[in-house]
């Protein structure tokens, strides 16, 4: 299924299955894997998420069975063994997650046997039989979903009414997730709800252990989470509601929050009180620098929440001009790009733009070069050699981001918003 | 690097990469023949070869880079991409490009019934996408398990393809030293480029073997110090083309900059190209620097020579060198990097005075010792723990021996709040006379201010458990008795 590709954004799904994990709050990962791959892993994903990676453990602290050739050719779960066995007698976690690498996948190895002498000792080690060819590092968070929906989330027909759970905003393939994250909290809790996040707080196990509690489940993000997000319906009862793409800037986040307002069934004055804040808080800024950017006719590329989120933001709120839209990330489902295109395609004012699917780094080139009368290209740290090329404005905005630190900016949001202008701004 | 030898640094009689001991023990047992080999039972993520092999090659021009492997394993060329990058901003290049790497991204069908054709496919993208000069493909893990011919097929797409094809035996199972990845490139730069066909000698030729990890300023400053002795530098393969590794076998010497980098293929064009080598230490520090350049020097016959510039930049250089040294003088270090490094850094804080309490590095072998019996004869009493990083094992040594400040990657002892620098700067300087200065500089201020470190450890916690510190830190070592 998996095609030939030229500099892919992220690596394969053990990379996204690793750096979910990584942003978990106390959680060891331990990999059955060759010697490469907790490296390999961590510099394709957190390393090109704005240089930050989790500080609990990463890279080459992670644990590791590094499988070497007597390993391939006899197997290799008593060396997972002893691995588990360290990695509880020495690392403070709160759960261990078993990982497969290609190795261990090929040769067949059973990780699951493993996992479970320790588990019947109150040992909290969950097995994740994923090999890294299975896929790409996008799926790592739909894998991890799976695995907590299967071993780990407690049923219980208990709701709470103000309790969400927050989905979509993945870490690591957003570069800028915290941030992201703790925007789209906040905005949640002024509107008198609590918010699961899992990733920020220092939330982790224990949420994830109770989510079953939630009123709804939130996913912002146009494919992502399709099938995890029926099986929790289905299991634990509780309904979603997609919103499919980033909310950036005042009207979309709008139609964001009226969304789960209508899912929720929210207070209207709670809920009108809080946009009308929100909208005043954005347009006192925006109006202290009326024309300080100078108009732009530009392309995005990126990942489909990313790209429908900037484009719409700057084409609805912004009156720049969109132009080309390349959604960078491999789709497998028409319905899914069918959705991508229905948001880049409905814009209040502005045409909408040319929007091409492709993921491969030298035909989004060729997309970029072909495209005449761009001044603004926003992609990720890929694009900046074409951006060159073409002698236009470019910020890199969108994963894989090599060339800047990030923390917990954001783009996400009303404030965010405020960012992306900032950004933006290039004085030339 | 023999007719024979297999590019698995393992094979090598004498090399062992799994030790916890002292400075003067390993020097004794492995004298004795005393030291075995041993394996952790519990241990961290290592580094595999094909990251080395990947990494060696991906600034060289003209050239596309595939993996035969699923898409993960080019995840640390993004390493790599970033330095290649940099580096072209650092020499003035207008439109800094990308490496054009591109991966056959093997999945399940491929993992049953084979990756040809996507092998196939990579090697067509390349040929009509950029008409390279040469297309390097990487063996993986993978695609070394299901036993995909990359020989075989190479040879065959090779008669209809312009392109230089050239197949690199990285697998990473293969070795446990990543070093490994450099002789597996560089063998097949020989098989596949150079083919043992003697050129005409160049006068004052000199080929200057440099990895990925030096930055320009360093290139420089050897390119500077080279040209004091009437010598030009052929500099590969970092930031080199196909016609600057065919000029090899015209080198009068070779000498490399990373003492692990380019060893064995040194002893290669010994053997087919009959070109003289020095394999001495990294220049980094005024002793290291010395004999990086009297290395060179021996083999091209300017003694004097270098005599006379090694007086002349002592001259320039100690007096500031001791202005640094009051500032260190008696510092207790402890050391974690690669085995170049590490033991360039260990001779680097004789010149500051400062005293070495614990060393971590990846492998010990004949050249370690060379190194450790002349550490041996200044410092008295320091722990050595063979581990290709192992930061469990590091911060465990750590947090015991107390040292004033430690030298490596910064990351876990940053969060003990030990103050913490690095002579791994791949964008700054670190060497030769003038990179000294940079770093005694750099490491003086880095101990006289210490706030960072200090409060990140009254905030962070590391991952290990307050039991494990008591603990033996080298338990998991077994099989070595």
């Amino acid at each position: 299924m998996s095609q030939v590709i030229e500099n892919p954004r992220g690596g394969c799904v053990l990379a996204g299955i690793n750096s979910v994990l990584g942003a978990l709050n106390r959680v060891c990962p331990v990999y059955h894997a060759g010697p490469g791959c907790c490296m390999q892993t961590t510099a394709s994903d957190p390393g090109q998420s704005g240089n930050k990676s989790s500080s609990f453990v990463s890279s080459v602290s992670i644990p590791s069975s590094n499988m070497l050739e007597r390993e391939v050719v006899f197997g290799g779960t008593q060396k997972l063994k002893t691995t588990i066995e360290g990695a509880v007698e020495i690392i403070d976690a709160d759960a261990y997650f078993v990982l497969t690498g290609c190795t261990a996948g090929i040769i067949g190895d059973d990780i699951v046997s493993v996992t479970t002498e320790f588990r019947e000792k109150g040992i909290p080690v969950f097995p994740i039989e994923t090999p890294g060819f299975a896929g790409d590092s996008n799926l790592g968070y739909e894998v991890i979903w799976n695995t907590m929906i299967d071993q780990v989330i407690e049923p219980t027909e208990e709701k709470e009414e103000n309790l969400v759970n927050l989905f979509g905003i993945i870490p690591y393939h957003d570069p800028f997730w915290s941030g992201n994250l703790e925007e789209i909290s906040r905005i949640l809790k002024k509107l008198g709800l609590k918010v699961n996040t899992f990733f920020t707080e220092q939330q982790g196990m224990e949420t994830i252990k109770s989510c079953a509690r939630a009123s709804l489940n939130i996913i912002i993000h146009p494919w992502i989470l399709k099938g995890p997000a029926e099986r929790f319906e289905e299991k634990f009862h509780v309904p979603y509601i997609r919103y499919p793409g980033l909310p950036i800037g005042a009207s979309d986040t709008r139609r964001f929050v009226l969304k789960v307002a209508e899912a929720l069934k929210l207070d209207d004055r709670l809920v009108n009180q809080v946009l009308e804040e929100e909208e005043v808080y954005v347009y006192r800024y925006l109006a202290q620098a009326i024309g300080t950017l100078s108009w732009k006719k530009f392309a995005v590329v990126a990942d489909g929440s990313t790209a429908v989120g900037i484009t719409r933001y700057l084409a609805n709120d912004y009156s720049f001009t969109p132009v080309l839209v390349i959604i960078s990330e491999p789709l497998y489902r028409q319905e899914d790009k069918e959705r991508i295109v229905t948001e880049l395609m409905t814009l209040e004012y502005a045409k909408p733009p040319r929007v091409v699917f492709c993921a491969d780094q030298y035909e989004i080139n060729q997309e970029l070069l072909k495209q005449e009368d761009i001044s603004l290209i926003i992609g990720s740290s890929n694009e900046e050699e074409v951006s060159s090329l073409k002698e236009v404005q470019n910020i890199v905005a969108a994963f894989p981001i090599k060339d800047r630190l990030i923390f917990n900016r954001a783009y996400a949001g009303y404030r965010g918003s405020l960012t992306l202008i900032e950004d933006l701004y290039d004085n030339l | 690097m023999s007719e024979n030898y297999s590019g698995i640094r393992e094979s090598r009689p004498n090399r062992y990469n799994d030790l916890g001991s002292t400075g003067s023990q390993a020097e004794k047992d492995f004298k004795n023949g005393c030291l075995k080999k041993a394996d952790r039972s519990f241990a961290q993520g290592l580094q595999c070869q094909q990251i080395n092999s990947m990494a060696a090659l991906m600034s060289l021009e003209d050239s596309v880079f595939i993996a035969h492997s699923p898409q993960g394993c080019v995840g640390c060329t993004s390493l790599a991409v970033d330095q290649y990058r940099v580096g072209q901003a650092h020499r003035g290049v207008k439109n800094i490009k990308n490496p054009r790497i591109i991966v056959s991204n093997l999945d399940q069908n491929n993992v049953i019934f084979g990756g040809e054709d996507k092998l196939k496919k990579a090697v067509g993208d390349a040929t009509l996408r950029y008409h390279p000069k040469l297309i390097f493909v990487f063996a993986s893990c993978a695609s070394g398990i299901i036993g995909d011919d990359i020989d075989a097929i190479l040879k065959k797409l090779q008669e209809e393809t312009q392109a230089l094809l050239i197949p690199i035996h990285c697998e990473g199972f293969k070795s446990k030293i990543c070093a490994s990845g450099f002789d597996a490139a560089f063998l097949s730069i020989n098989q596949y480029i150079l083919k043992k066909e003697k050129l005409e000698k160049k006068k004052g030729l000199i080929n200057l073997f440099a990895p990925v990890s030096i930055s320009y300023s360093d290139q420089k400053e050897m390119e500077r110090m080279l040209s004091l002795l009437g010598l030009q530098v052929n500099y590969i393969p970092f930031y080199s083309s196909l016609e600057k590794i065919k000029e090899i076998p015209a080198a009068e010497a070779s000498t490399s900059i990373c003492k692990v980098f380019a060893d064995e293929f040194m002893k290669t064009l010994y053997e087919d190209y009959k070109i003289p080598y020095s394999h001495t230490v990294m220049p980094i520090g005024v002793r290291n620097t010395d004999i990086w350049f009297r290395g060179i020097a021996g083999i091209v016959g300017k003694e004097k020579e270098a005599e006379e510039i090694i007086q002349r930049e002592h001259e320039r250089i100690l007096p500031l060198v001791e202005s640094i040294k009051d500032r260190l003088k008696g510092k207790r270090v402890f050391i974690c990097g690669g085995t170049g490094r590490s033991f360039a850094a260990a001779a680097l804080i004789d010149d500051f005075g400062m005293v070495l309490v614990g060393l971590e590095t990846p492998t010990y072998d004949e050249d370690a010792q060379a190194d450790i019996e002349y550490l041996n004869t200044i410092h008295s009493d320091y722990v050595i723990d063979i581990a290709n990083m192992q930061p469990f094992e590091q911060v465990n040594l750590v947090k015991r021996l107390k040292p004033d400040v430690f030298i490596g990657v910064p990351e876990w002892a940053a969060k003990l709040g030990i103050p913490t620098t690095h002579v791994l700067d791949m964008k700054r300087p670190t060497m030769g006379y003038d990179g000294l200065l940079f770093l005694g500089n750099k490491i003086a201020d880095q101990l006289e201010n210490p706030g960072f470190n200090v409060k990140l450890s009254q905030h962070v916690k590391l991952p290990y458990k307050e039991s494990w510190y008591e603990k033996d830190p080298f338990q998991y070592i077994i099989g070595g008795e």
